[in-house]
């Protein structure tokens, strides 16, 4: 009896629990008037439409042309880089699984193969609530060769390949989640990184630097796992990961061949040459690091989230080197005829950061955010050398022992409010302070200037912020920073500055919208010896229209003006005495397509694709470059489409007007879809 | 007193088996919405949303995934009103967020949100979500190009900078935003990605700059590569902030090596640095390790 008691004194209990509006109840709610007239009519939808095929995307292929490079190939290698032959030009496909046996749906993207300086693959698979695995890779292509850039002998006419490289990047990046949206998330990824190539260097002797080819290999490795806890008012995650890389960079130059250097003056009546090198860094890294990320919502009012970074990456290096030739030293001012140099060196740099913040929500209309963020590093390293040098009639060795220390200590916090005045109008205020101390030294600093340096940082900083929706189909957007410092790293750093930031977006009609952008940025930093002053300004336009609702075609086009000035004092080296640097860059960018539908000519309904982009600055480098093109496709059937393409790119330089180029690409090809 | 425990009894049971009638509930359910709104409800049941109705029963909305967002529907069910439902397309960005993150807030993407300039200006998230999915929009938008055309749509000023000859190859589709950026937010400046914990997520791809070197380049690591190069676009090789490499070095190298006057670091080069001679004008032809050295304290190897 006393059984049936509670199970009488429970039932009414259990059917008490009232019905929360933001939850709803469990129980099949009572059918309204609109249901019970659409129920029957209303088939029950499925996840996946069974209509959908199962293999649907497209595929774009053909071949490209190039005209002959009017100008610097180099510089054309090194902005646009793009060849001629037979290329996959991308490709976009998804599969789905009907029976969800292995997955739901795959994706695989590709663009670029063929010879293109950026190829890209990708595929993603996913099974829902079991997997979601994603592969990226990308075969990149660096090459870059300007003599403008680093060639002491410009001023001679000599065209050097100085400080160039030709070299390709693989990068890949794999990741495995296992049971997404459930509360217990496992993740495991792996990213490699791997370069290869060739290029020049200088190889710097005591008096003379040599340009030598050198041969570029790295390779990084990062693994990482963790595990993601998911919960409605909670969540934390713990990975663990770590990394591992390599580097055999190599200067090379045969015996037997001179090499003049850069200072083809004589010194003391001799000319200084190198006629072998043999150089090579072997260099070995490894790192772990662990992150761990929570965030809460305990209480209806107040989020706050919190992470706690750390990792310690080392690294070592063993460097040798054996050079010949006729070799200057001019601290003692004696001539040699070879030298082998050994370094052995090992650099660890822990490195910590937490952060911490949240939101509270003390009123319906008043949000307060605050966030307080701590990022400290140090990098220590140390060093071994021995130097050998032959001289005519005996040897000289010299060894050194070398630490090194490089210290941050960085700290943020931050504070906002948000003041919703009205549904369309919201005001945000809030103010950041910045501090940080910073060293940087090299033990035993024997008589060298640049020994030890400190720095302080302290930056207070206003914010404010403005969002109005004055109209549905109207958004103004604003804000701003005020700083002052009263310490900065460096001589361009921000130290009083001012930043503006105002937006406006404007959907006309239902087949026109426009948008307004404008930056402004002023830095000052007053210190005597400094005198920084930085003004720069950005204003741009872009609009969108596709009239008929884009049947008859569509218009995107965007126009950028930009300025920017600096001015900064400077010591010249050989003086001391006081100078100012001046940058100056005045510039227009405008980029616009448009997309035509010709109409139909027979069976056949082409499309044109054409515009472009051009920028042109003037003040202290004058460039142009434009890109204008073209772009026809014609259907041929249900699953086939043709297409020819036409690119300008045309470069031009003021100053270096050898480096200038102007090029024709054509491409035809076909796009194969389903 | 039997008697009496057994009236009480039948008067509990009977108060128990009231409470139970549930009251008209305000809720109608997917099925009901997507008889009106066909074509919504079937782009709506191809994204990872769809899964709320099979299986959100913690949160009570299994069956009901479009009104977790747009609120109770049975008074729209039946006037067929669009004033009678909740419209988070016409609601304030903190609205339209609280909606959202009332399921997402717990997620480690958005550990770094509030900090981010989008929460900032109130930038919501169905700006670059297309809860519908319909047409040409995206729950979550992962090709390359369309990333890119979607952050091109807001930052206008940024997208010119990517017009520049010297640039990373966002107008090629070689890489995306979002390789560089977190659209949700990160504790780093202009909120880009890390490389592992807390390494700039430059290293990324350029892991031959990572070290850590035995001597370091101080603004590298205190600044990062944004203090020399325009990571944007540039003007000026190798999207230097400068187009002559000494201009880059002595704005920041120009304190005298004695008397620190202004308390910044990067002291004036040795006077053998003869600026007149074309030797001197290129520092990277010497310091060519310009982003730290494993062999040399001044950078040259």
């Amino acid at each position: 009896m006393r059984v049936l008691h509670i199970v009488a004194l429970l039932l009414p209990l259990a059917g008490q629990t009232p019905v929360d509006a933001q939850k709803p109840p469990e129980t099949a709610a009572a059918p309204t008037v609109s249901q019970v007239a659409t129920k029957d009519a209303a088939a029950p939808i499925s996840p996946v439409p069974t209509a959908e095929p199962e293999l649907s995307g497209w595929v774009d292929f053909g071949y490209r042309w190039r005209s002959g490079v009017n100008g610097s190939l180099e510089t054309y290698r090194s902005v646009v880089n793009l060849g001629e032959g037979p290329k996959l030009f991308g490709a976009d496909f998804t599969l789905i699984d009907p029976t969800k046996r292995l997955f739901d749906s795959m994706h695989v993207r590709a663009s670029g193969w063929g010879g293109d300086p950026y190829g890209s693959f990708h595929l993603d698979a996913e099974k829902s609530k079991l997997y979601r695995f994603d592969a990226d890779y990308r075969d990149l292509a660096y090459f870059n060769n300007l003599p403008s850039y680093a060639d002491p002998l410009l001023t001679r006419g000599i065209v050097l390949d100085e400080q160039s490289f030709d070299t390709r990047r693989h990068i890949g990046s794999y990741s495995l989640e296992m049971l997404p949206g459930h509360w217990l998330v496992p993740y495991l990824a792996y990213d490699r990184d791997a370069n290869s190539g060739s290029g020049v260097m200088a190889f710097v002797a005591n008096s003379n630097e040599y340009a030598v080819p050198t041969g570029l290999r790295d390779t990084t490795n990062l693994y990482r796992g963790g595990i993601r806890f998911e919960l409605r008012r909670f969540h934390a995650t713990i990975e663990e990961g770590g990394t591992t890389f390599k580097s055999d960079q190599s200067l090379y130059q045969s015996p037997g061949a001179t090499n003049p250097g850069y200072l083809t003056t004589p010194i003391f009546g001799q000319t200084l040459d190198l006629t072998s090198l043999a150089a090579a860094y072997g260099i070995n890294g490894t790192s772990t690091y662990t992150k761990a990320l929570f965030s809460s919502n305990a209480l209806p009012w107040l989020d706050v989230y919190g992470q706690f970074l750390f990792s310690q990456p080392s690294s070592s290096v063993h460097y040798q080197e054996g050079a010949t030739g006729n070799l200057y030293l001019p601290s003692e001012i004696v001539f040699y005829q070879s030298e082998q140099y050994l370094v052995s060196a090992a650099a660890k740099l822990p490195h910590t950061t937490a952060n911490f913040g949240g939101e509270i929500r003390p009123l319906k209309r008043v949000r307060i955010t605050e966030s307080w963020l701590t990022d400290r590093m140090h990098d220590a390293g140390n060093s071994s050398s021995l130097q050998n040098i032959a001289l005519t009639n005996a040897a000289q060795e010299t060894a050194q022992l070398l630490a090194s220390s490089l210290v941050s200590d960085y700290n943020q916090t931050e504070t906002n409010i948000y003041l919703e005045v009205a549904p369309h109008l919201t005001l945000r205020g809030g103010y950041r302070y910045v501090w940080g101390d910073a060293s940087d030294a090299v033990f035993p600093q024997a008589g060298e200037l640049s020994g030890a340096e400190q720095a302080k940082l302290r930056r207070t900083v206003g914010l404010g912020g403005v969002n109005f929706r004055p109209i549905q189909k109207l958004l103004l957007t604003a804000e701003t920073e005020v700083a002052s410092s009263g310490g900065v790293y460096f001589n361009t750093s921000l130290y009083d500055y001012q930043k503006v930031r105002t937006q406006a977006r404007y959907q006309a009609t239902n087949s026109l919208s426009v948008a307004l952008d404008f930056t402004y940025l002023n830095n000052e930093n007053p210190t005597p010896g400094i005198r920084y002053t930085f003004r720069s300004q950005q204003e741009a336009a872009s609009i969108f229209w596709s009239p008929g609702g884009g049947k008859i075609g569509t218009l995107q086009g965007s126009y950028s003006w930009s300025s920017l000035r600096s001015d900064i004092s400077y010591l010249v080296p050989q003086t001391l005495t006081s100078a100012v640097s001046n940058y100056l860059e005045d510039a227009h960018t405008a980029t616009a397509l448009f997309n035509f539908n010709l109409g139909h000519w027979g069976v056949v309904a082409p499309k044109l694709t054409a515009g472009g982009s051009l920028f042109i600055s003037s003040g202290s480098r004058p460039t142009s470059y434009y890109q204008p093109m073209a772009k026809l496709w014609v259907p041929m059937s249900k699953h086939v489409q043709a297409f020819a393409e036409w690119w300008f790119y045309g470069y031009g330089e003021a100053f270096y007007p050898y480096e200038g180029f102007g090029t024709h690409l054509g491409s035809i090809g076909l796009r194969y879809m389903r | 007193m039997r008697n009496i425990e057994r009236v009480l009894l039948f008067a509990l049971l009977g108060a128990g088996a009231r409470a139970q009638t549930p009251p008209a509930s305000p809720y109608v359910g997917s099925e009901t919405c997507g008889t009106c709104h066909e074509d919504i409800a079937k782009a709506f049941n191809k994204t990872p949303h769809h899964l709320v109705d099979g299986s959100d029963k913690k949160g009570g909305f299994d069956g009901k995934a479009c009104e977790s967002c747009h609120g109770p529907g049975a008074k729209h069910a039946e006037s067929a009103s669009a004033a009678d439902i909740r419209n988070p397309g016409k609601l304030t960005a903190a609205a339209i967020d609280k909606t959202c993150l009332s399921c997402h807030l717990n997620q480690p993407t958005h550990i770094g949100r509030l900090a981010s300039s989008h929460a900032k200006d109130l930038v919501a998230c169905t700006t670059c979500h297309k809860i519908h999915a319909t047409g040409s929009d995206e729950l979550v938008v992962r090709k390359t190009e369309a990333i890119n055309k979607q952050c091109e749509g807001c930052h206008l000023t940024v997208a010119a900078q990517f017009q520049k000859p010297f640039h990373h190859k966002i107008p090629e589709g070689s890489m995306s935003c979002v390789d560089c950026h977190n659209p949700h937010g990160s504790m780093k400046p202009a909120m880009t990605q890390s490389f592992g914990a807390n390494e700039p997520g430059c290293l990324n791809c350029h892991g031959d700059k990572r070290g850590p070197f035995t001597f370091e380049h101080g603004p590298v690591r205190f600044e990062g590569c944004s203090s020399c190069h325009a990571s944007h676009g540039s003007a000026n090789p190798r999207m230097l902030d400068r187009p002559v490499v000494q201009q880059v070095c002595l704005e920041c190298h120009a304190n005298l090596p004695t008397v620190k006057t202004s308390g910044t670091i990067g002291v004036v080069p040795p006077a053998f640095h003869d600026l007149r001679s074309p030797r001197y004008q290129n520092c990277t032809v010497c310091h060519q390790k310009i982003h730290g050295s494993y062999v040399d304290r001044n950078l040259l190897q």
